[in-house]
């Protein structure tokens, strides 16, 4: 029967184990802006139609947005038809909200010179002596702009945008012969006609003779003032469909400029439907709240469980504590594996996740006494109990599973975040039911302590005298407890 | 033998009968006078709802409402003093979605009367955002009802799927009208608490009638009426029922009285109320409504009995 009580101990192992591996590796779970302080801005497409590959590269988009801003821990992810978008801290973000909704324009501008490596030409006059900040770079204006490898180059006035193009990919370019292994090329495609290949054309003519406009023959590929690309124009005239941009790219960096190409602007139009500023001190106020209220909540519960049950309360608070250490863990990672934070209405799913975890270990003490009372041994009512509790405890977790599952599904928002804890701790509630409350009690049941005194198991202590007075079929009520103990053991002899 | 000890040995011989005759009809009349109520006065909706921008901004005590007024300078302004645990105090000033132009220049008005150091929360809704997300969250709670229904219907009974639903419904509406009556404000944290207590309510409900079927399998208990088997059965789960309330209720009151009146936690607060609420209504319709509904509709309806071969 000891193999009861290594099953148990398994899952407690378990849960020690992730925890403390969780602790030692310096995871922690991720604060959400409500927690912490913060803008939190909800982007919603004005239009109806949008595709789900458009809402994902719009989220990548304004991702690598944020980052190049240099904002600390951003959070971007897509919800639904919805890009939210949680920026902790407050002092400077107002500034990169308002870039981050912007639908950029991908803007190709002649280098005029590289600034920084001689150059054999005569740099432009006009060229400016300082980096063009966001809210100077005009489309017409000559500009300093720094490019992705960090070459700073001055271009001049943009001669196409994006909407020239139609598409591109990347590929691997030339075969062996290029001799450079792997070598990565970028294939653009560009519409017909004059607001297509056209107008690319008349920059390719002006680059590949070096006019003055374009001395360096190159021509940079411009987003969100930074410069993607600039490769050289070789000759004047290309076909819509047969250009090809060659350097020595990596296949990550071929991909990513094709992306760039293609979804250059953001491929929605985006509108604001939430904005919220939370000040780092509510937020910090909300968190010591929130957290102090869980802990004396919780050592509330662990009193009235103790007091009330005994070892079999002690059972149900070790079973809270091994969800704890799994929450914690489990929260920890989906924070380190997919940014996921948690919030406030995350804290409320838990505390209530503690009410039902706790509801469930009741459902079946409450049963384990109703079965000794009865008048069965307490083994047999330990065991015989069980499957009438976890037929009951399973159906209350499945309703509440349909509601996380649903609500996760069809909301946005705080209700999506409590739906996903309440559905986690829900799942939680039935394992440690199954595999530690179980074999725990079941241990218990049959050491010597608790078929002498089931009173420590917080059981009626009348069982069995109940039992032999029911078969006499004399009376119906039992004596105090004073003779009770002697009756126990005469019954066990 | 004391009713307590009694109690703690499922032993308890408690009439519920004359109780349920009476706390059926007087619950089901609260749900209709509640929708009534509701519907007449409506509920306080928050920012989220509305639309809009809420400023909350740390003031000195000294600062009043009128100074406050005149910084904004837009007479449709809800401005509204919030006295914290701690002894400081806030502005929160909202300004309706019509006004969106305003929204910045009162933002940056409003650094006038800030206390220097400290920052301004702020929260700007769009006029169709709050529609929408309740309109999701509708739309989830209908899918809800009609998937737990049909789960319910087939593990245990649809008689008592309908049961169960009835005292959800009671539950939501009486904790609405609540809200209505006392002008809390519901914001999407009330939403959330709502369904949490959904979530308690039919748990409860369906351990009473997980006990009932249990019982009503037993051949011994099969020529017993309706009624005086639910009412075993109650008394074999209530101290299940007293103790999981406990046991829910002692995590939700700690977050109101510590979370929200002890450390302050506007936001704590929304929940915390909705929770409590639910909770003890929750506990109380299983018992009292669930239950009696269950034993009404059984004895009005009997269930075909199992043909003899």
């Amino acid at each position: 029967m000891k193999s009861h009580l290594f099953r148990a101990a398994a899952l407690f192992l378990a849960a020690l184990v992730a925890f403390i591996a969780t602790l030692v590796s310096g995871n922690q779970p991720l604060l959400g802006l409500d927690l912490q302080g913060g803008v939190s801005v909800v982007y919603q497409p004005k239009s109806d139609n949008v595709t789900d590959e458009a809402l994902d590269e719009a989220t990548d988009i304004i991702r690598n947005r944020v980052d190049a801003l240099g904002v600390a821990e951003p959070e971007i992810s897509r919800q639904g038809s919805t890009i939210v978008v949680d920026l902790p801290g407050v002092e400077q973000q107002q500034r990169a909200l308002e870039l981050v909704g912007q639908t950029a324009e991908l803007r190709f501008r002649p280098v005029l010179a590289s600034v920084g490596v001689a150059s054999p030409f005569p740099i432009s006059e006009d060229c400016p002596q300082e980096l063009t900040i966001p809210e100077d770079d005009d489309p017409a204006a000559t500009v300093l702009l720094p490019s992705i490898d960090g070459e700073l180059l001055c271009l001049g006035p943009t001669l196409l945008t994006g909407n020239a193009l139609e598409t591109a990919s990347a590929s691997i370019a030339g075969g062996l012969l290029t001799g450079g292994g792997n070598a990565w090329q970028v294939n653009p495609t560009f519409r017909e006609g004059p607001d297509g290949i056209d107008l690319f054309n008349e920059a390719a003519v002006l680059c590949n003779t070096q006019t003055i406009e374009c001395p360096t023959a190159r021509l940079a590929i411009v987003l969100d003032g930074l410069v993607q690309s600039a490769p050289t124009i070789n000759v004047p005239f290309f076909n819509r469909d047969q250009i090809q941009i060659t350097g020595n790219f990596e296949a990550e960096e071929a991909q990513d400029l094709a992306t760039t190409l293609r979804f250059g602007a953001l491929p929605v139009e985006l509108e604001a439907q939430q904005t919220r500023t939370i000040s780092a001190s509510i937020g910090t106020d909300v968190l010591s709240s929130g957290v102090t209220a869980g802990i004396i909540g919780l050592v509330l519960v662990a009193i009235f469980l103790l007091s009330y049950y005994r070892l079999s309360g002690l059972v149900a608070i070790v079973g809270l504590l091994i969800s704890a250490m799994l929450l914690w863990s489990i929260i920890s990672l989906l924070g380190e594996a997919f940014g996921l934070a948690l919030s406030l209405s995350g804290i409320v799913g838990l505390i209530v996740a503690i009410g039902v975890s706790a509801d469930s270990n009741i459902v079946y003490f409450e049963n384990v006494k109703d079965a000794v009372a009865s008048g069965k041994r307490v083994i047999t009512s330990v065991e015989r109990a069980y499957r009438n509790s976890i037929s009951t405890i399973i159906k209350a977790d499945v309703v509440s599973l349909i509601a996380a599952v649903l609500l996760y599904v069809l909301t946005v928002g705080a209700v999506k975040g409590f739906a996903l804890y309440l559905g986690i701790a829900t799942i939680l509630d039935l394992i440690i039911a199954m595999l530690f409350m179980r074999p725990m009690l079941l241990w218990l049941a049959q050491t010597d302590a608790a078929q002498t005194n089931p009173r420590i198991l917080g059981l009626p202590d009348n069982a069995v005298t109940a039992a032999m007075l029911r078969k006499q079929g004399g009376k119906k009520k039992s004596s105090g407890s004073g003779n009770q103990s002697e009756s126990n053991k005469k019954a066990k002899k | 033998m004391t009713l307590t000890s009694d109690l703690y040995n499922s032993r308890s011989k408690i009439d519920f009968a004359p109780i349920w005759k009476r706390s059926l009809p007087i619950s089901l009349g609260l749900v209709v006078l509640g929708v009534i109520i509701t519907s007449v006065f409506g509920v306080n909706r928050s920012i989220e709802f509305e639309g809009g921008a809420l400023f909350s901004v740390p003031v000195e005590q000294s600062v009043t409402v009128g100074e406050v007024r005149d910084v904004v300078g837009v007479p449709q302004a809800r401005i509204q003093r919030i006295e914290n645990a701690d002894g400081s105090s806030a502005m929160r000033v909202q300004i309706p979605t019509e006004l969106a132009s305003e929204f910045d220049r009162v933002g940056a008005d409003l650094n006038a009367v800030l206390i220097p150091g400290e920052q301004i929360s702020r929260d700007t809704v769009g006029p169709t955002w709050g529609s929408q997300i309740t309109q999701s969250a509708v739309r989830a709670l209908v899918l809800f009802f009609i998937v737990v229904a049909i789960y319910l219907a087939i593990r245990l009974e649809p008689k008592m799927a309908l049961g169960a639903l009835v005292a959800v419904v009671h539950d939501l509406v009486l904790t609405v009208t609540v809200y209505s009556i006392l002008r809390i404000e519901v914001s999407p944290a009330t939403v959330i608490a709502l369904l949490t207590i959904l979530g308690y309510s039919l748990y409860d409900t369906v351990v009473v009638y997980d006990k009932v079927l249990e019982n009503w399998i037993e051949p011994a208990n099969r020529r017993k009426k309706y009624s005086d088997l639910m009412n075993e059965s109650m008394n074999q789960v209530i101290m299940r029922s007293v103790n999981t309330t406990i046991t829910t209720v002692l995590p939700v009151a700690s977050m109101l009285i510590i979370g929200a009146f002890l450390l302050g936690g506007d936001s704590l607060r929304g929940f915390a109320i909705a929770l409590l609420i639910g909770l003890l209504l929750g506990t109380y319709s299983s018992i009292f409504v669930a239950a009696p509904l269950l034993a009404w509709i059984k004895e009005r309806y009997p269930d075909p009995l199992p043909e003899k071969i």
